[in-house]
């Protein structure tokens, strides 16, 4: 492993370069899915932190479509997209977990769902003392719902509230897929 | 995804996000972000590489604590052919977690 050097490459290859992989993949998704992509102009208020990592309840959230095996899996040939989310308790195990959703390649994060969920490394991070605590449960929901409008009223509006009034976070990480 | 964490944010509580995407993050006007050039649907790396893995939490930990400017997005300087290339080495190996 080494870090992206500062001489110039001998080839344009992004894999080579450290350059996003897919330039442009805002203007392609709106092109495929028109207005299914957002742009805002105006910043939200920035939190600040109340507390230091070791103290903090931090929670994780994300887009992979991840759940508990035993859980239903949300709807991923919808039209529209399924405005529904699942929470996954975060003592899980990889073996506990599976992935539904069909809008990005996720056979790597088969063999070892960290790849996308990384559960596993922040229960080590929990147990180093590292961050504080996990909340009780992470989020998970897939993306490319197609009206961003729905979407902001609904699942983004009830995981912000669970995860400030039922989680009590300190802290999120979020990734999408 | 990052309605979500605009929406967290407003409600006090700093977040940050891990994108492969810096244009799409860039538009949204997101508090803090890590940016990887790494694939969709591998924004932690490869399968076993627990130190890659790690990293990247630690960059975005590492951004929560350190940055104060709105819409830092910060560089994750790893070239996705070292990652797959130890990725390689990893499953020659027969590692597992």
């Amino acid at each position: 492993m080494t870090e992206v050097a500062d001489t110039p490459q001998q080839t344009d290859d992004p894999r080579e370069t450290g350059k996003q992989l897919r330039p442009g993949l805002w203007q392609t998704v709106n092109e495929r899915y028109p207005g299914s992509m957002i742009r805002k102009s105006t910043f939200v208020p920035q939190a600040e932190l109340a507390n230091r990592l070791n103290e903090c309840r931090v929670t994780f959230i994300s887009s992979s479509g991840v759940h508990l095996k035993s859980d239903r899996p949300l709807d991923v040939c919808h039209p529209f997209g399924d405005f529904r989310f699942r929470r996954v308790p975060s003592s899980a195990k990889h073996d506990g977990l599976i992935i539904h959703q069909l809008k990005y390649p996720h056979d790597d994060a088969d063999l070892d769902v960290n790849v996308i969920f990384p559960i596993e490394r922040l229960q080590e991070l929990a147990a180093e003392g590292t961050i504080g605590e996990l909340t009780p449960n992470f989020f998970s929901f897939i993306g490319y719902n197609m009206d961003p409008e729905r979407f902001e009223a609904t699942v983004a509006h009830d995981i912000a509230k669970a995860v400030a009034e039922e989680e009590r976070a300190d802290v999120a990480l979020l990734a999408p897929a | 995804m990052g309605l979500i964490q605009r929406a967290v944010e407003a409600r006090g509580i700093p977040t940050v996000s891990v994108t492969v995407a810096r244009d799409a993050t860039e538009v949204l006007k997101l508090p803090r972000a890590v940016f990887v050039p790494w694939p969709m649907g591998h924004h932690f790396g490869v399968p076993f590489h627990r130190d890659i893995q790690r990293r990247v939490l630690f960059e975005m930990l590492d951004v929560l604590t350190t940055e104060s400017e709105p819409g830092t997005i910060r560089d994750l300087n790893i070239r996705w052919g070292d990652v797959r290339r130890a990725a390689k080495t990893l499953t020659a190996q027969g590692r597992r977690l």
